[in-house]
């Protein structure tokens, strides 16, 4: 696994980054944290947490532990904890989270659903 | 030097070596060697005798250690000679030594063995780590693949396929030389039976493209890639071995036995 020192994504070790100017096609597993700035169609899923950045853009059914989104995901999201939607998040699709915050500015079209698990949302911005 | 009876340490000098400038610091080498009693047969390169006769000769004769001695270029071509003999004919697996001399050394360097007589002292203690090797068709690298982001296709096991849209490199890491191939904060275990895919492109911005520009960088973990390349554009092994796409390249775990220095970077 890459061990950045410094954080990227708030994420202190990232497995995969995708970085601007790179489209990633296809079913995208993995296991570590992921942090996305390009592009990505097909579907993703991790087991750990994943980071959407602002320029990002993402064409997939979503499956996480934990994710930050600021980009824009066209797709359901499937949240196992937490997610964080950012106020410049653009999402086209379903949420579903046990906890949840969504930022004044960030565009949501969707149902939205809460599901039993990790964590518990205390947080309204 | 003098030669053994029984040859235990085979030290290959490159050709670049029998330039006058280096003659002061291989006596100096030679006589380190024999201090520490690692005194063996010294098999010169030049034009009459390649790489892969070089080493197959010496591990005919049984060496217990071969030792590549001068740049980044050596060692890499000891590496895939011995790899690929030790498949073929010789199945025992002997250790690499380096003796680094000249520039060039980045994977002395990242294997904690120092320049010249240190480098002695280093072989003398005799810390062997294996190592993973990377493998692109029938080759081996230690380091890195590169091939430029133009006209590049990777694919992923079949799952997956990134395409790069804007200038940049694309660099299969094992090893770690430089920052030219890696993040600089970035730190990468060559034991761990994984390759690092590592993309950094460049992004002309503002008016008419020219202000300035942004650097982006993206990496994978992975055991297995395709590349391809619609311009045919070749891969670079170890900075110096060209391939031709589209290739597999995939990781070979702890291939390699080599003799480390404690300051290695993994």
């Amino acid at each position: 696994m890459f061990n950045a020192q410094e954080e990227k994504g708030g994420l202190k070790e990232v497995e995969t980054i995708i970085g601007p100017s790179v489209k990633v096609k296809g079913n995208f597993h993995g296991q570590g944290n992921i942090v996305i700035e390009g592009i990505l169609e097909g579907s993703l899923k991790t087991q750990s947490s994943l980071h959407i950045g602002d320029k990002a853009k993402v064409t997939a059914n979503v499956e996480a532990k934990g994710a930050t989104i600021s980009g824009e995901v066209v797709g359901n999201i499937k949240i196992k904890g937490y997610l964080d939607v950012g106020p410049t998040a653009k999402i086209t699709g379903d949420i579903e989270a046990s906890s949840l915050s969504i930022a004044r500015g960030a565009i949501l079209n969707g149902k939205c659903a809460m599901s039993p698990g990790e964590g518990v949302s205390k947080e309204i911005k | 030097m003098h030669f053994a009876l029984t040859v235990m340490h085979v030290y290959i000098y490159d050709s670049f070596l029998s330039h006058k400038k280096y003659d002061n610091t291989l006596a100096r080498i030679e006589t380190r060697l024999t201090d520490l009693g690692l005194n063996g047969k010294i098999s010169r390169l030049g034009v009459m005798k390649n790489m892969q006769s070089a080493v197959e000769n010496e591990l005919k004769t049984g060496a217990k250690t071969i030792t590549a001695v001068g740049n980044d270029n050596t060692v890499s071509q000891v590496i895939n000679a011995m790899v690929k003999l030790t498949k073929e004919r010789y199945p025992k697996i002997i250790p690499l030594g380096i003796i680094p001399v000249g520039d060039n050394n980045f994977i002395a360097d990242n294997l904690g063995i120092a320049e010249e007589e240190s480098a002695c002292d280093i072989l003398s203690a005799r810390r062997i780590e294996k190592l993973d090797l990377g493998q692109v068709n029938d080759n081996f690298f230690l380091t890195n693949a590169s091939i430029t982001s133009v006209g590049t296709t990777i694919e992923m096991e079949k799952t997956y396929s990134i395409e790069i849209m804007d200038m940049g490199e694309v660099n299969v890491v094992n090893l770690r030389t430089t920052d030219k191939d890696s993040p600089a904060n970035a730190k990468f275990n060559p034991q761990d039976g994984i390759l690092e895919l590592f993309i950094r492109t460049k992004t002309k911005k503002g008016f008419l493209k020219l202000t300035s520009q942004e650097t982006g960088e993206s990496i994978f973990s992975l055991k297995k890639l395709n590349i391809l390349n619609s311009k045919n554009y070749s891969i670079i092994l170890d900075g110096y071995l060209e391939v031709r796409t589209p290739a597999q390249i995939s990781v070979i775990k702890q291939k390699l036995s080599a003799i480390v220095g404690k300051d290695r970077n993994f």
